[in-house]
């Protein structure tokens, strides 16, 4: 027998497939993996102490900034925190306006994800070409509700910022005509694809206790077969009053995030659909209140949650009475989601490190904060 | 090539050249095909691999350098021309000079017996199939020299990669060849093009049949499952994906590539590209007649050749321009092929890729070697060589009895591998699957 | 486990089925009806098909008028006014604090007047939130739609109060929905806080050259004018010569405001008056005082600030010469009764 030595490789922080500034220490065998240990931390900007100095108002474009995929979902999240700290109520048609962006976001982070996963197995970016396109009508329409693509801004505490335009309609449901081709389209290309199942199928296996035990949330502890949507199991905002399903998967491996990610495309244009005809008119300025410097919740704290396209998405604020919070604290998903990443790892190929991270559905933005 | 030069110079305008003056003309034109066609095809290749994957992205791909972008290459030229060479101060400096110029002279040489056109072949070896891929594995040293040379963990893994996929994808490539060979009986290019005349079944197994120029070997067969093989292989070789495992830039970077810059990275890229061209050129050369088409054939018989003195001349630049137009829109079509294959497909790893190589596609091309053999026993064998049976039927019957009995082995490989390959596939998961509980008993 | 409204779907595998290479087949077909597809254009939401480039020099995406990338200030387009006054909410809510604001002050009394004599946005580290468009109760400070910023240092990104002026009529092309709805109350803001600067504070800094050089020929008109006709005294002869064209200014301002009212949509009722009649009535009536209190007011009062503006061209600019007039002589009457 060949005596071998094992190998330590960085990949990253430099690397085209670690999604921003992460570093993986790989040591391998060969090509198998032995040990691998995320380090985190090249991205990390302050954003809590700094939420800190500001005032809650302030805080909220700082949001956008978390998940740069998912501002909308980031909105939510943070406008539900201080409306529960302050006691504010949401009228009806603002809360569909937001529940109907934030599915809206769930479709584009999934068509997102889904392609720069098939991209980090080496498909010339085809799957996120069409996964972008998608994206960009999307990002349209938050354009032209919120003014901005990316960085939407567009929650107010009691509210949102302005009404959906008079055009927004029709687009939406333009969008929607197009959505069931798209998704079966991106099923066609990756459910039966053999390269594809010989990749994905039984790589990164994340056992339901251990997914449990690492407290992980989103399309990753669903892939690994535990039914929990924080949507359904503490319904929020006005989720309580959809229709929807679950997908779960029953091995936890990548093949089955993909699967539960087309799904819950779909669910999220079910979700639409309903909100489209539930949608009640526009009752005036009441639910465009404009940013307020002074809002002032009364001593306590609060930790409000949300599913985020990426998992469960939580706030907690301590208030001392002040306009700026006295404690600011972010439980980022994408964070969570990747403590598991050495034990998913372990035991695969140098190739698999990157599609198990890529099926994490990670944003350094929020990993570092 | 060179008889055609003495022919024209020698017989049809009588001047008696001596020998050495013809091979220096027969070998500078040579050299001008091999210089002056193999940069500007990678150039073009760019270009054509762009726009095509663009479009298949809904986009529409470099068009702004130039009418539709064709000057975007030249663009890309010079910008890697002037771009720093950058050697890092760990690497072994002669080494990884040197390894450039080993991974390109190669495939610059098997440019020497690619047939263009009908006579038009630099040099027509007798064992040209042979030199073409045996030169083609000289290629894998330089990759292993630039892998090494880098002192870069990526490089030295995307460098064992490559090596590890070229030897093996030889080996189905060469044996997938090797069944046609047993059908034509010789090694030489240009014997198997002049194989394929004829009208979906070949002249040769049938010599009733017209030759139009289309008995191809795609339309055995024996010869579309060779194709499929060798089409595989070649990605492979050609570091195509799902192949492009040695520099799977979303896991090694760039493999043997990472610490290269400048132009030493732009002979790389050249090498590749022209590996690609020659991949997709043989591809075409072999399987689909190559120059073989409607009408070649026939401007061949009234040209100047050794066999017919008295033709025009003008006979010999139809056919060859006509030639040339059959045979490159062939090798640009397998380019699409490539082009589309990488659109739609995601990257193998290198452990299936093994798996892929050497569980399937050897035993599959072993198994399309002995259809080969039946194939040349039902067509071309007599009493004499112990198949009385075959005496009374008419050649038509003897080559349809040989497809239907091939077909059914070919396919029947196929399940059946398919089958096995699958089954081993699954025992395989179900082995990592118990390594991984063993690994991840952590909780 | 139950979930209301919804069931669990464990998503099918498919396994045990003999793959032999359909997937392959169905992933190319669908990449090559994206090629086919490819040579016509993706024209609207509901396609998936054809090329959805938009080759961005050539070509750029209409902007919605909702979009926000940089801040800029307003200033009204015929009097030079700037919307803004200098009243800081906007610098207390930028998140990343890159507005910086000096109020300006009455050069006499030096008392703070609502204007800001320099205001700076540093568009590098600007986050284009739009909270300082949103909270600017003077609707002075609004969001571009410029976005083709880029330099080649960052200190031409530190916006001046110059950099950053814009007239109205710009702000109103490029987001006409947006300023319909604010243009009635910023319009009357504008007038409130105009009466309370002295001078030049306030003016757009791209028109103080135009109109400080625009009184100076008026000055001169007004010194060349007693040397010619009459043998008094040449300021008491100002008001008297200014007091004809003001009126006809009021009158003429008083018309077109009644027939733009016609061709624009009213603005949503927060203007003093309802109806465009009663806006061309009240303007009417301003005009007529003006001319009422500058008669009142005799020889003896100095000549106002008032005439030094460009023709009205339009309602807004017409009631607000109007209103002017009407306070100049109410200053000049007010004057004249304490003498």
């Amino acid at each position: 027998m060949l005596k071998t030595e094992e190998l330590q490789i960085n990949i990253g922080p430099q690397h085209p497939s670690t999604h921003g500034v992460f570093r993986m220490l790989v040591t391998v065998d060969g090509e198998t993996i032995t040990d691998l240990k995320p380090v985190f931390g090249y991205l990390h900007r302050n954003h809590e102490q700094l939420a800190e100095m500001n005032t809650y108002q302030q805080n909220m474009p700082y949001t956008d900034r978390l998940d740069y995929f998912n501002a909308m979902a980031n909105n939510h999240a943070y406008a539900i925190a201080v409306e529960k700290l302050v006691g504010i109520e949401v009228p009806e048609r603002a809360e569909y306006i937001r529940v109907l962006m934030v599915e809206l976001t769930r479709i584009l982070n999934h068509a997102g994800a889904l392609g720069f996963l098939i991209n980090d197995m080496g498909a010339w970016q085809t799957q996120l070409a069409f996964g972008m396109r998608e994206r960009e009508k999307i990002l349209d329409l938050f354009e032209s509700a919120s003014g901005a693509r990316l960085m939407c801004n567009y929650f107010r505490f009691g509210g949102v910022a302005r009404d959906l335009p008079a055009d927004f309609m029709p687009r939406l449901k333009d969008l929607l005509l197009a959505m069931p081709g798209f998704v079966d389209e991106m099923e066609r290309l990756l459910r039966e694809n053999e390269i594809l199942l010989q990749r994905s199928e039984g790589i990164g296996i994340l056992p339901q206790e251990l997914a449990l035990a690492y407290s992980v949330t989103g399309p990753v502890l669903r892939g690994s077969g535990v039914a929990y949507d924080i949507r359904k199991a503490e319904p929020y905002s006005i989720y309580d009053r959809f229709d929807f399903d679950v997908p779960v998967g029953s091995v936890g491996d990548v093949y089955d995030r993909i699967l539960v990610r087309i799904e819950e495309m779909r669910q999220s244009k079910r979700i639409i659909e309903q909100i489209i005809e539930q949608l009640p008119d526009a009752q005036g300025g009441y639910m465009n209140p404009k940013a307020r410097q002074n809002v002032r919740p009364p001593v306590g704290d609060v930790y409000a949650r949300v599913e985020t396209p990426k998992g469960e998405l939580g706030f907690y604020l301590v208030s001392d009475g002040s306009t700026k919070p006295y404690r600011y604290k972010v439980r980022a998903p994408s964070f969570i989601n990747l403590t598991p990443l050495g034990d998913m790892c372990r035991g695969y190929k140098v190739a698999d490190v990157v599609v198990i991270l890529g099926s994490i559905d990670i944003v350094m933005g929020e990993v570092d904060r | 090539m060179q008889d055609v030069v003495n022919q024209v110079i020698n017989t049809t305008f009588g001047w008696n050249w001596p020998s050495w003056a013809i091979a220096l003309i027969g070998y500078l034109i040579v050299a001008v095909i091999l210089f002056a066609i193999a940069p500007f095809q990678m150039l073009f290749l760019t270009l054509y691999e762009r726009r095509a994957i663009a479009r298949m992205q809904d986009r529409v791909g470099p068009n702004r350098v130039g009418p539709e972008g064709i000057f975007q290459p030249l663009a890309d030229g010079v910008k890697i021309f002037t771009k720093e060479d950058i050697v890092p101060d760990a690497a072994d400096h002669w080494v990884h000079f040197i390894a450039p110029c080993v991974v390109v002279a190669p495939t610059m040489f098997m440019f020497v017996v690619l047939p263009w056109g009908p006579g038009m072949v630099p040099v027509d070896l007798n064992i040209g199939l042979l030199f073409f891929f045996a030169i083609s594995s000289v290629s894998a040293v330089g990759l292993l020299m630039a892998g090494w040379a880098s002192s870069n963990k990526f490089a030295l893994i995307g460098a064992m990669r490559a090596v590890a996929q070229m030897v093996s994808y030889e080996i189905p490539a060469v044996i997938s060849l090797l069944a046609l060979v047993l059908i034509t009986g010789s090694l030489s290019i240009v014997d198997m093009i002049s194989y394929q005349g004829g009208l979906f079944i070949s002249s040769r197994d049938v010599a009733s049949v017209p030759d139009w120029g289309l008995g191809w070997f795609i339309f055995t067969p024996v010869g579309f499952l060779a194709f499929v093989a060798f089409f595989i292989a070649a990605l492979a070789e050609g570091e195509r994906t799902p192949f492009d495992i040695p520099e799977a830039d979303s896991e090694i970077v760039a493999g043997y590539m990472t610490e290269y810059s400048g132009m030493k990275f732009g002979l790389f890229y050249l090498a590749q590209y022209v590996l690609n061209f020659l991949l997709c050129a043989i591809t075409s050369v072999i399987f689909f007649g190559g120059w073989q088409g409607p009408g070649v054939g026939w401007l061949y018989a009234q040209a100047i050749t050794p066999v017919n003195p008295q033709g025009g001349w003008v006979f010999n630049v139809l056919a060859g321009v006509l030639g040339v137009v059959y045979f490159l829109s062939k090798t640009y079509f397998f380019f699409f092929v490539m082009v589309w294959i990488r659109g739609a497909f995601a990257r193998l790893r290198i452990d299936q890729l093994m798996d892929f190589g050497w569980k399937f596609l050897i035993p599959l091309t072993l198994v399309n070697v002995i259809s080969a053999a039946v194939w040349v026993a039902l067509t071309k064998w007599g009493a004499a060589d112990g198949l009385a049976f075959v005496e009374g039927w008419s050649p038509l019957v003897r080559w349809a009895v040989a497809f239907v009995v091939t077909l059914a082995m070919n396919l029947g490989a196929y399940l059946y591998l398919a089958r096995i390959f699958a089954h081993s596939q699954a025992e395989r998961e179900r082995l990592d699957d118990e390594v991984l509980e063993s690994l991840i008993n952590v909780v | 486990m139950d979930i209301p409204r919804g069931n669990i779907i464990v998503m099918d595998r498919r396994r045990g089925k003999l793959r032999v290479g359909q997937g392959l087949i169905q992933g190319l077909k669908v990449v090559w009806d994206h090629w086919a597809g490819s040579f016509h254009k993706n024209e609207n939401f509901s396609q998936i098909h054809g090329t959805f480039t938009v080759e961005y020099p050539d070509e750029r995406l209409p902007l919605p008028q909702t979009y926000r990338n940089m801040p800029v200030l307003l200033y009204d387009d015929e009097s030079g006014h700037e919307l803004c006054t200098g009243c800081y909410q906007c610098q207390r809510i930028c998140p990343p604090q890159v507005i910086h604001i000096t109020q300006a002050k009455d050069p006499v009394t030096g008392k703070m007047v609502p204007a800001a004599t320099e205001f700076i946005i540093e568009y590098d580290a600007c986050m284009s939130c739009g909270f300082c468009a949103e909270v600017c109760p003077f609707d002075s400070i609004k969001m571009d739609h410029v976005y083709e910023l880029s330099t080649a240092d960052r200190v031409s990104l530190t916006m001046r109060k110059a950099q950053l002026n814009r007239p109205i009529s710009y702000y109103a092309s490029i987001a006409p929905d947006l300023w319909a709805e604010v243009q009635a109350g910023a319009m009357k803001k504008l007038q409130g806080s105009i009466k309370r600067r002295p001078d030049v504070i306030g003016l757009a800094a791209v028109l103080t050259e135009k109109i400080k050089a625009r009184r100076l020929e008026l000055a001169a008109a007004a010194a060349a004018a007693p040397a010619a006709a009459a043998p008094a005294p040449a300021a008491p002869a100002a008001p008297a010569a200014k007091l004809t064209p003001e009126e006809k200014a009021a009158k003429l301002a008083a018309m077109k405001a009644t027939n733009a009212n016609k061709g624009v949509a009213a603005p949503p009722a927060k203007a003093p008056v309802e109806l465009s009649p009663a806006d061309a009535k009240a303007a009417k009536l301003a005009a007529i005082k003006a001319a009422n209190a500058a008669k009142q007011a005799g020889a003896a009062a100095p000549p106002a600030e008032v005439p030094a503006e460009l023709p009205p061209t339009d309602a807004k600019a017409a009631k607000l010469a109007a209103i002017k007039a009407a306070n100049a002589a109410k200053k000049a009457a007010e004057q004249g009764n304490s003498e």
